[in-house]
């Protein structure tokens, strides 16, 4: 825009950033994006998993280097070992390779126009009469330097530290984490099902998974509730140890304790409700940053994309009126908590109700339902299923009646 | 304060996602710590998946920390 260096300034390569920028760009705005990284997509970040409907949603062909196996379909499994495999339009997807992944989606993005520079840290907002119009920034620690925009976008993912600076409430409660381990493993024998296993003892407010990647290899890993007080930490304070209860579940399998570890990683991931407000007059908080996740399984990659597109039509608006105050800018928040803030609190409820749910009782459930009912709990329906579990233990009904009241 | 081990730091950031005052940031390609922020509230320490972190109540300068404590890893 007139008068800046450019129309809006974008902190974060992931993709929520890539997307956003590859939308603007796609309609002509003059779109910065910095990430600290030194490269994009690596450090990788947790999840591999990315359903196939957000790709087919928007049109895009998922090149070959980007993944590494298609998947067919889930497998869940109880406690007990009894599993429920479900297969349909819902579950198919890939694991993806993630750097790739994140290349590929800003490279998409540089092809429509954007402009993206690495290793280049925002340290402060540069503002004008009181409003932000645009950053600090740096490239690799050298000399900061301003660059103007009447619109920035915090894309930063986990822990949004310029999101937090102007204001936004993206620090995690420990209770709203999961803490995250896991290997790439190599010999697996999978059906491409991505396999999750619940259970108190297993993986206490969490689950461990099974990624099938190419080549017999796995991404096997667990998550853990935050709080979850499970080992001893550093200087004998209590804490929350993944790595524990992963060894131990690997130990346990028959194929995994044979198995030989590639590549060894953890994380936190957000598993709580978004934060209390999106956008303030010139700047929008867009995915992970935003705790635009899924409270099931953390999962943000495809939200992430559906909430850039959602804001990046806002900004486009915002630019042909030529106004960037909260009122116009909350637009995007508005059809982000219509629609896929709905589904998230529906998932956010069923988390809750799983949290208190004994591993005897999960054995019950698993045994209870089909993978048709697991298909609508997935989908927010919750009534079906939970009325075919009470009738045979209508003990639970103070617990499971939290999700049809 | 917190000591960061940096040789196991898988620099996942999810310390920095819970810590409430901003005590820790990437700087350029590690975690860096504050201690003059730091509430010795712990919540990087139980959340660290690598296990690197490690806390010193009540310590607020690196001066203080024990003497093998006091050299970056």
């Amino acid at each position: 825009m007139k008068g800046y260096d450019h129309d809006i300034i974008v902190i974060g390569g992931g993709p929520s950033g890539s997307t956003f920028s590859r939308i603007a760009a796609q309609a002509g705005l003059d779109v910065l994006v910095v990430d600290k990284r030194k490269e994009i997509g690596y450090p990788v970040r947790c999840g591999e998993g990315l359903g196939a409907r957000e790709i087919i949603r928007e049109g895009l062909e998922l090149p070959k280097q980007v993944y590494s196996t298609p998947i067919q379909g889930a497998k869940v499994v109880a406690p007990n070992g009894k599993s429920i495999v479900w297969k349909d339009e819902e579950t198919k997807g890939w694991v993806l390779e993630r750097k790739m992944f994140d290349k590929w989606l800003a490279e998409l993005a540089v092809a429509k126009g954007a402009e993206f520079h690495v290793y280049t840290r925002a340290l402060d907002y540069l503002k004008k009469d009181g409003k932000i119009n645009g950053v600090v920034l740096s490239h690799g620690g050298r000399e900061p330097y301003e660059v103007t925009a009447p619109l920035v976008i915090s894309a930063e993912g986990m822990e949004a530290i310029m999101a937090r600076k102007a204001g936004f409430k993206t620090v995690h409660n420990p209770y709203d984490v999961d803490t995250c381990y896991e290997y790439e493993m190599k010999p697996y024998d999978h059906e491409n099902l991505i396999e999750l296993y619940f259970g108190n003892q297993i993986a206490p407010r969490g689950y461990v998974w099974i990624f099938p990647k190419a080549d017999k290899k796995a991404n096997v890993g667990i998550g853990i509730g935050g709080t979850v007080l499970n080992g001893t930490k550093r200087g004998n304070m209590k804490g929350s140890d993944p790595k524990i209860l992963l060894d131990q579940f690997i130990k346990n399998d028959k194929q995994l304790r044979e198995a030989s570890t590639l590549l060894d990683f953890g994380g936190v991931i957000s598993v709580g409700s978004p934060i209390d407000e999106f956008v303030k007059d010139n700047i929008m908080v867009i995915g992970t940053g935003a705790k635009q996740v899924d409270p099931i399984h953390g999962g943000g990659i495809a939200i992430a994309m559906e909430t850039a597109i959602i804001a990046a039509n806002t900004a486009i608006k915002a630019f042909e009126k030529k106004d960037f105050s909260k009122a116009t800018l909350y637009e995007y928040e508005k059809i982000w908590r219509d629609g896929l803030g709905k589904k998230m609190n529906k998932r956010l409820m069923l988390r809750k109700v799983m949290e208190k749910v004994s591993d005897d009782d999960l054995n019950y459930i698993f045994n209870a339902i089909t993978d048709q009912d697991l298909n609508q709990v997935m989908k927010g329906q919750f009534a079906g299923p939970v009325a075919k579990v009470l009738a045979g233990r209508p003990q639970l009904l103070g617990i499971l009646s939290a999700l049809v009241s | 304060m917190i000591t960061i081990d940096h040789s196991g730091c898988i620099l996942c950031v999810g310390c920095s996602s819970v810590c409430p005052v901003n005590a820790i940031e990437v700087v350029g390609t590690r975690m860096e710590h504050f201690p003059e922020k730091c509430i010795d509230c712990g919540a990087c320490v139980r959340i660290c998946p690598a296990n690197v972190i490690e806390m010193y109540k009540g310590v607020k300068s690196v001066k203080d920390l024990p003497a093998d404590k006091q050299k970056p890893r």
